[in-house]
């Protein structure tokens, strides 16, 4: 796949004094529509990189290309990449500057010059993907931290970027909002955003992301697929990082069965889904896509539901389904334990949906899928 | 929540948040300019009804607690003030009250005693004028209706940075303060001037620190090099300036026709005075 951001032996420092570069000859490519983490522990450069990728730092030395092109640094080339990639800080107090949420959310937007309807179109959209509708006219220094960080994304958002780049995106989240997060970044690439997320939580980078890059003190020390950077256990330990939960499970739990480690559970519903028995049967995921009403649900079992248009129906008809966050692993859960389940989600991610679930069958267990 | 804090989100829910800011603002200057402009006793009085009513129209008629407490130190400072004038008066007019103490000499005056009254009474009506104004109106609606008035945008804008970032620095000097607590930091008057210190040079670098990543974060989102308003408030029109003219014209008129009425050394000293 093309990249659509890349850096060529990228150098920089904060000053001239110092004498070990912020980044060091990094030279990294980010596929389009790939999900993408960048790795490392604190002050390993994640964030010096970031803002490279949308302008605000001036390579020493080296060069940023966006989609083949080496980055412009006028005003006008400047202001035209900084409405394609949109860089959500990791505080959002640094990024929130207007004084209601809608002031706030419009702020992109208005710099863009939109038209006003298109503004409204905008606000109301993004404003209800986070989640925050209600909240549309809340003074910004009223809202939780964890409100403050879904404006923040929201203010994103807004200007409908082709590359979003979410610095620790989780944290400071409590769990139910950090999957709220990672499913609402779910719903944008299957929009066709391409996402970047930082972080040194490796449970998230090893569970979500299709390629990570790990930077360690400025230098770039692996790019691809996660499983072999984990299974090299001195870089990871030089990185400053730990070994993913479900990747050390895996590996002691074969290592006593004297199995091979691969194929890599990445999820709970994988792992188990590797060590039960193969005669257990598994239960059937009723899959129901939604787009604008809530149909009549046909099956049995518990009920999950993903994707934000489906969580604001079921608020609307004031249902209350069993697993209101990180449905598709839960109703996973429930198939590979012989139940079956119910999953409402939206139209938009029923692509993704199936490919997950159909990703149980290298772990050894069919979940059949009924629409 | 800081009373600052407490004093926006009293404004965000105020009932008289859709009106106009500028119209609202240049009712209360009119109604503040007309308690000085005549010695009526009672137009203070006047005023105080109007700044009362506002205030209580403006928060459903509940008062919060920090608002009373905030009118109680008013009161407090003026009437200590009030106080000083009232027993400075000049010597060359008879005095109700005259005697040293220490080293100050006291001489009250009929005219310096009514003086101190009228002063006291002003500023307290002032005082309500003004909680009426900051309970029902946040700081960025007064910036926005600053822009209506040609007001350099530059200004405008410092006042919504200063305002978004004097919250955020507020929070940071309360988390700064409660650890300090938590580290004994206030035990003993040297130890709390010394931790009082800190706490300032931390705030200060942070408010630098603060800055450079606000800079990284406005260039992030496109920032053009002004602050565009999405949702500005209503404009002040001809019924507002209608309004508050006709309001000064009679609250002008009610105290000059009151000029004397009330005499307050009479009230307390008798006839004699």
């Amino acid at each position: 796949m093309a990249n659509i951001l890349e850096t060529r032996d990228l150098t920089y420092a904060y000053t001239s004094r110092q004498e070990d570069p912020s980044l060091d000859s990094v030279s990294v490519g980010i596929s389009e529509g790939v999900r993408t983490v960048i790795l490392g522990a604190n002050g390993a450069g994640k964030s010096t990189l970031f803002y490279h990728f949308n302008g605000i730092f001036k390579p020493k030395s080296g060069e940023v290309l966006y989609r083949g092109k080496p980055l412009e640094y006028t005003r006008e080339a400047l202001s035209v990449l900084r409405n394609e990639i949109s860089v959500v800080v990791q505080n959002p107090d640094e990024q929130i500057f207007s004084a209601t949420v809608e002031e706030d959310v419009a702020f992109g937007p208005m710099n863009m010059g939109m038209e006003r309807d298109e503004i409204e179109r905008r606000i109301q959209h993004s404003l209800f993907k986070v989640g925050m509708e209600d909240y549309r006219y809340r003074p910004t220094i009223q809202l939780s931290y964890g409100q403050r960080k879904r404006v923040a994304l929201a203010g994103a958002l807004a200007t409908d970027p082709k590359v979003l780049i979410l610095d620790e995106p989780t944290a400071g989240l409590d769990p139910q909002m950090s999957q709220e997060v990672i499913e609402l970044v779910e719903e944008l690439i299957s929009a066709g955003t391409t996402v970047i997320i930082s972080t040194h939580d490796v449970d998230l980078a090893y569970s979500w992301a299709d390629e990570i890059h790990v930077l360690r003190r400025g230098k770039l020390v692996y790019s691809g697929k996660p499983e072999p950077f984990f299974e090299d256990r001195v870089q990871t330990a030089l990185a400053g990082l730990v070994l993913p939960h479900t990747f050390s499970v895996n590996h002691s739990v074969q290592a006593i069965r004297g199995l091979p480690e691969a194929p890599f559970p990445r999820t709970n519903s994988q792992m188990l889904c590797k060590m039960l028995p193969d005669c257990d049967a598994a239960g059937k995921i009723r899959l129901i896509p939604v787009s604008d009403s809530l149909p009549e649900c046909a099956g049995e079992g518990r009920v999950g539901i993903y994707g934000s248009n489906v969580r604001r129906l079921f608020r609307a008809a004031g249902m209350t389904p069993d697993f209101h966050f990180n449905a598709v692993e839960h109703c996973l859960m429930e198939a590979v334990s012989g139940r079956d389940a119910v999953l409402y989600c939206d139209e938009s991610v029923r692509a993704a949906v199936l490919e997950r679930i159909q990703s149980m069958e290298q772990f050894g267990k069919c979940v059949e899928v009924v629409m | 929540m800081s009373e600052q804090t407490q004093m926006d989100t009293l404004a965000y829910s105020s009932r008289m948040l859709s009106w106009a800011p500028l119209g609202k603002f240049l009712f209360v200057i009119a109604v503040l300019i007309v308690n000085i402009m005549t010695s009526s006793m009672l137009v203070p009085f006047v005023t105080l009804a109007i700044g009362l009513i506002l205030m209580a129209y403006s928060t459903n008629f509940k008062i919060p607690f920090f608002v009373g407490l905030a009118l109680a130190e008013a009161l407090l400072i003026l009437a200590i003030g009030a106080g000083i004038i009232s027993i400075t008066g000049d010597k060359a007019d008879p005095a109700i009250w005259d005697t040293n103490l220490l080293w100050f000499d006291i001489y009250m005056t009929a005219d310096s005693f009514n003086k101190a009254w009228l002063i006291l009474f002003r500023g307290v009506a002032g005082m309500s004028v003004m909680l009426a104004f900051a309970t029902s109106t946040p700081i960025p609606h007064l910036s926005q209706a600053l822009r209506q008035i040609r007001m350099p945008r530059e200004v405008s804008e410092l006042v919504v940075l200063i305002y978004r970032y004097g919250f955020l620095l507020l929070e940071r000097m309360e988390s700064m303060w409660d650890a300090a607590h938590c580290r004994m930091g206030f035990n003993g008057f040297m130890n709390t001037m010394k931790t009082t210190a800190s706490i300032a040079v931390g705030i200060f670098t942070s408010s630098s620190n603060m800055a450079d990543k606000a800079q990284i974060a406005l260039d992030c989102r496109n920032y053009q090099g002004f602050f565009p308003v999405y949702n500005s408030p209503p404009k002040v029109g001809v019924k507002w300036i209608a309004f508050t003219a006709a309001v000064f014209v009679l609250i002008y008129l009610f105290g000059i026709h009151t000029e004397g009425w009330i005499n307050m050394a009479k009230l307390f000293f008798g006839e004699a005075i």
